[in-house]
């Protein structure tokens, strides 16, 4: 069976992952749309869709809420899905926001929602993203009841960051540092806190002199308010690791066949394997099909005066056909025991519902691109 | 700022006029449309007009290097050709290299930055790390060398794609607006001044002539013009494909060959449409057509670059 049909029918989570630009969102869509098609009910979670692809899902006017598409979205498309599909695009801020008001305890919550390192931090602040795209799959997760959740992740120039993120803010709130500098100031009921404690000191005039000693008020500030939290951050961060490494998630690496995209793809391979997470299949999108031989027969009957056009467009489809096959060979051998799910590449982007039901036959297995002949 | 050069040499980006003059260009557009290769070939093409350049890769697999034929450069300042030089800007160097300027000393650097406690609080002054790395190649264009001239007359930055390009040149505005007056901030006011000056700063959008990526360079102008108020001059539409097929080519021929006309011709019209649409934003649009080469190397760049100069 095919391996994208099997993660999809065997999994509650799936992730895509990649670089951007090679198409991971469409392909997102796609295992969505599909499984609603199939009778799975499925919510597709995207970070930053292009407009039309957002328009085709509904999302044009929306912020963080789950929607569903509407029946005659559906019709118009001339499709009947067995199950609903829902699609939400993540909005950084908000999601933020309700983390906080949520968790933070009420006496706290106003103060961090003001404070100009928060505002930072859940706007600006690189990273963040990635931390809030897990604290919403761990929220959909947990507090809704979907068949299938298909995550987006973030197009970071370093695609697996958000395997970090969860840890990178346990590592903020439960750090031997932050504890040294919290503690006494909790102790004693204080605002205040040890740095500053140590008033002119050699290491405080330092850093101020980098930053300006308000900047160390502030953060200290919004460190002590959030303390509070920490507990909380880090229950969730560990059922969110859990979450990704459980045997009903299941990753779906997107790529293209370019040279450049592939050292990173093997990359992320690599260290999804070396950090325990399910690789269902690499889907390797936009691939140029090999030209076959009875084109070349054909072009030889041809006048001449039309002949030259069409070798050439041939040599070109060829030369094109040949790196993306020697591509697909050295992923298939980098990346061996991960099944390789090839994409053509088409004429005109997909973004329209029914472009997303087409390229799922792709991605189901039942159309397949063959291009080992072209390699060689 | 011209310099004296040989005479058969061009002093000028011959097509490019807008970049002339110019001492920082940013190339950036969305993933995949060949940003990197675009900002080799300004490079090499900038070079070899006489202007000493430096390419910036941020942050990221070094790609520049290999593409020159090179190897690796790393996170040093490395000489790739005559005039052109090559870095790699990784926050842990750059963070270095930053906190040396201001505190002058290594010993000082290593008694208060080594330092457990202040490490940790480093690292969550919002976008601190994305600060440095500009910080440290803005840094570059104010060094002087002994007689007086710029080190560097010109850097190329290979900047992130879009949507991490926008948070990138935001973070000093983002530091000026959360970080209370100190050194920090000043620096950033310098950097954000020195980004929005249109007399010194161009930004260089590259697209590829399909829906999405066209789409997304409009979205991008925008963004970058309205909240990053920096100064698009140019748009490099890589991957250009020209018409071939005349009328009746697809005529009375076998359907597979007849498909071979039909999607060379959308393909085609594909990029005029693309170039139209992209002519909205009323600037400069250079075209670049896709190279079909086996492998993308030093020869394929150079190509590339002509476009950027030679006479026309």
């Amino acid at each position: 069976m095919n391996a994208i049909r099997e993660a999809v029918e065997s999994s509650d989570v799936l992730l895509t992952v990649g670089s951007g630009g090679v198409g991971k969102t469409t392909v997102a869509a796609s295992i969505a749309l599909r499984a609603a098609m199939e009778g799975q009910g499925s919510l597709v979670c995207t970070i930053d869709p292009a407009r039309r692809l957002a328009n085709s899902l509904g999302l044009d006017a929306l912020g963080n809420a789950e929607m569903e598409i509407a029946k005659a979205t559906f019709d118009a498309a001339g499709l009947q899905p067995k199950a609903v599909m829902r699609a939400m695009m993540l909005d950084m801020k908000r999601t933020w926001d309700d983390l906080i008001v949520r968790h933070a305890p009420a006496d706290k919550r106003d103060k961090i929602l003001a404070n100009r390192f928060y505002q930072s931090l859940s706007t600006a602040l690189a990273g963040s993203q990635e931390y809030v795209a897990m604290e919403k799959l761990w929220e959909l997760r947990t507090q809704r009841d979907y068949p299938l959740i298909v995550l987006d992740t973030p197009p970071t120039a370093h695609a697996l960051d958000f395997l970090d993120a969860p840890n990178r803010l346990l590592d903020f709130m439960d750090n031997d540092a932050a504890k040294w500098l919290l503690t006494p100031a909790l102790a004693a009921g204080k605002f205040s806190l040890k740095l500053f404690n140590l008033g002119g000191s050699y290491v405080t005039k330092t850093i101020s002199r980098f930053t300006g000693t308000e900047t160390l008020q502030q953060l200290a500030d919004f460190m002590l308010n959030i303390s509070g939290m920490n507990e909380g951050f880090k229950e969730r961060a560990r059922q969110t690791r859990a979450l990704l490494e459980a045997d009903s998630t299941s990753f779906v690496l997107v790529t293209g066949p370019m040279p450049e995209r592939l050292d990173e793809t093997v990359h992320f391979h690599t260290l999804l394997k070396q950090n325990k997470m399910k690789v269902a299949a690499i889907v390797v999108n936009r691939v140029h099909a090999p030209v076959p031989p009875s084109l070349w027969e054909e072009v030889a009957r041809l006048p001449p005066e039309k002949q030259r056009r069409f070798e050439e467009t041939l040599k070109e489809n060829e030369s094109q056909a040949r790196q993306d096959a020697r591509g697909v060979e050295r992923l298939r051998e980098a990346c061996e025991g991960t099944p390789l799910v090839l994409v053509p590449r088409f004429e005109h982007d997909v973004h329209e519902l029914k472009g997303l039901n087409a390229l799922s036959r792709w991605l189901w297995g039942e159309e397949r691109l063959e291009v080992g002949a072209a390699a060689r | 700022m011209l310099r004296s050069t040989p005479c058969h040499v061009n002093v000028t980006f011959a097509v490019v006029e807008e970049l002339n003059d110019k001492r920082l260009i940013v190339v950036t557009g969305k993933g995949g449309v060949g940003k990197t290769t675009i900002a080799a070939a300004l490079a090499v093409q900038s070079a070899r007009e006489g202007k000493r350049t430096l390419v910036c890769e941020v942050n990221t697999r070094e790609r520049i290097s290999q593409l020159l034929g090179k190897p690796e450069v790393g996170a040093e300042v490395t000489a790739l050709d005559e005039n052109l030089w090559a870095v790699d800007v990784r926050p842990q160097e750059a963070m270095r290299e930053y906190a040396l300027m201001l505190l002058k000393f290594e010993s000082v650097y290593n008694a208060v930055f080594e330092n457990r406690v202040v490490r940790y609080f480093l690292r969550f002054i919002p976008s601190l790390q994305e600060l440095v790395l500009l910080g440290k190649i803005l840094f570059h264009l104010k060094e002087k060398r002994p007689d007086g001239s710029w080190r560097f007359d010109r850097i190329i930055i290979d900047a992130p794609a879009t949507g991490h390009a926008i948070t990138f040149f935001s973070v000093p505005q983002v530091i000026i607006d959360t970080v209370p007056p100190g050194a920090m901030s000043s620096d950033a006011a310098w950097m954000r001044d020195f980004l929005i000056d249109r007399a010194t700063t161009a930004v260089v959008l590259v697209s590829l002539p399909e829906e999405m990526p066209v789409n997304e360079t409009l979205e991008l102008h925008d963004a970058l013009t309205t909240r990053v108020k920096m100064h698009p001059r140019l748009v490099v539409l890589n991957g250009f494909i020209s018409r071939r097929f005349e009328a009746g080519d697809g005529d009375g021929v076998w359907a597979g060959l007849a498909d071979v006309v039909r999607s060379h011709e959308t393909r085609a019209q594909m990029s005029v449409d693309s170039q139209q649409k992209l002519a909205s934003l009323k600037l400069p649009l250079i075209t670049v057509p896709r190279l079909n080469v086996p492998d993308f190397d030093r020869k394929a760049i150079d190509a590339v670059a002509q476009r950027f100069g030679g006479a026309r």
